[in-house]
């Protein structure tokens, strides 16, 4: 056999490395299409996990969204803190402040009056409404056990005298189950 | 970018979407940002009290019940506590404790934590309504001055509240305090 016809099954033994391309003779031709051999410095965010992150965050906040504002709680009112405390209820809220009586926002009363008689009465005009409260809650409920239930907002400052006399009005206006709003204190 | 690719590559129009994910991201950020502002984080709660109003005449409740035992607080002046055991109006024990409060917090409030240790031990020995399956529960009376701030009322009934027992409730039981706490009207 000649050696020309075993040429074809000769391999040439090359150094490894880029081959497309480089027999463009022009050199910045060359590092142009060959991407420079350098690391790229583009980068990709990875947007879907970012869109997931952000689904969770939605889904939580509008889980624990309330559209009703939750308690409103008069601003001038300061409230006592405390340990041993049970959860909210939705109830009539009857705020004291320095000055005067509110349920649910209306005046119903003044403190000064009950400071100034220096003795326990009921407030007639809270007893109306609680009272009024009390009957269209039963129109509303028909065949319904009434719950009673009145959360008192009281400032910190207030005197006991005037705590009391609302108490007992509410009691007499058909809520015996009077609860304070305070805020959560940690055990210690 | 993100994109739906549904093959073919026609000459027509393309069927190949892609889905704007940047306004998406934003429309999110601003339903994130409405969300917290409108978030309200409420730490607030409710201590009890009750009215002891008579309710209505049950058929088969006894015409004299038994008088049971109650503990009544009385705020003395602004040095002591007394606590006093009544059955109806014979007394039965009566312990005097100091007044010493502890600051707790940086609002103002104050803990009586020898008063509620005091009652703790009171209602250890002599509290009558014990069993979880016992719906009633002890009363304490509280008796304030007129002119004690409210604040003061509300950490003297945190000190009655502080003993707490088992109460069973339709299979379920729970930790409730010993004490259903009313005020005294003087």
């Amino acid at each position: 056999m000649s050696e020309k016809a075993l040429s074809r099954f000769v391999q040439p033994v090359a150094v490894p490395g880029r081959r497309l391309l480089h027999h463009i003779p022009l050199k910045f031709v060359r590092k142009k299409v060959a991407g420079g051999g350098g690391r790229s410095v583009n980068s990709e965010i990875p947007l879907i996990p970012f869109i997931d992150f952000l689904l969770c965050i939605v889904l939580f906040l509008l889980a624990s969204f309330s559209a009703s504002g939750e308690l409103p709680i008069d601003k001038t009112i300061k409230l006592p803190n405390a340990e041993n405390v049970i959860d909210m209820t939705d109830a009539p809220m009857c705020a004291i402040t320095g000055t005067q009586i509110l349920v649910d926002g209306s005046p119903a009363g003044s403190t000064r009056v009950i400071e100034e008689a220096n003795r326990l009465q009921r407030v007639e005009e809270l007893f109306n409404i609680l009272k009024n409260k009390r009957e269209l809650w039963k129109q509303l409920n028909p065949g319904k056990d009434f719950p009673g239930v009145i959360v008192l907002q009281v400032d910190r400052k207030v005197q006991a005298l005037v705590v009391k006399s609302v108490f007992q009005t509410a009691a007499f206006a058909g809520y015996p189950n009077v609860s304070f709003m305070v805020g959560r204190l940690g055990k210690q | 970018m993100a994109g739906i690719d549904v093959g073919g590559h026609g000459g027509k129009r393309s069927t190949n979407h892609e889905i704007p994910l940047i306004p998406f991201i934003d429309f999110l950020l601003c339903l994130v940002a409405f969300l917290l502002v409108t978030a309200v984080w409420s730490q607030m709660a409710r201590i009890n009290a009750d009215a002891r109003v008579p309710g209505p005449p049950q058929p088969d409740e006894p015409k004299d019940p038994p008088k049971e035992k109650q503990l009544h607080v009385e705020m003395k002046g602004d040095t002591k506590f007394q606590l006093v055991w009544k059955e109806g109006n014979t007394v039965v024990n009566t312990i005097d404790l100091d007044r010493k409060s502890v600051p707790v917090g940086n609002q103002g409030d104050y803990r009586f934590p020898d008063l509620a240790k005091k009652i703790t031990d009171e209602w250890t020995a002599n509290g009558t309504h014990r069993a979880a399956s016992d719906l009633k529960l002890d009363q304490a009376v509280l008796h304030t001055d007129n002119s004690t701030p409210f604040s003061d009322v509300i950490a003297v009934i945190d000190a009655i509240y502080t003993p707490k027992r088992e109460f069973s409730l339709g299979g379920k039981t729970d930790k409730v305090a010993a004490f259903n706490v009313t005020f005294a009207v003087n």
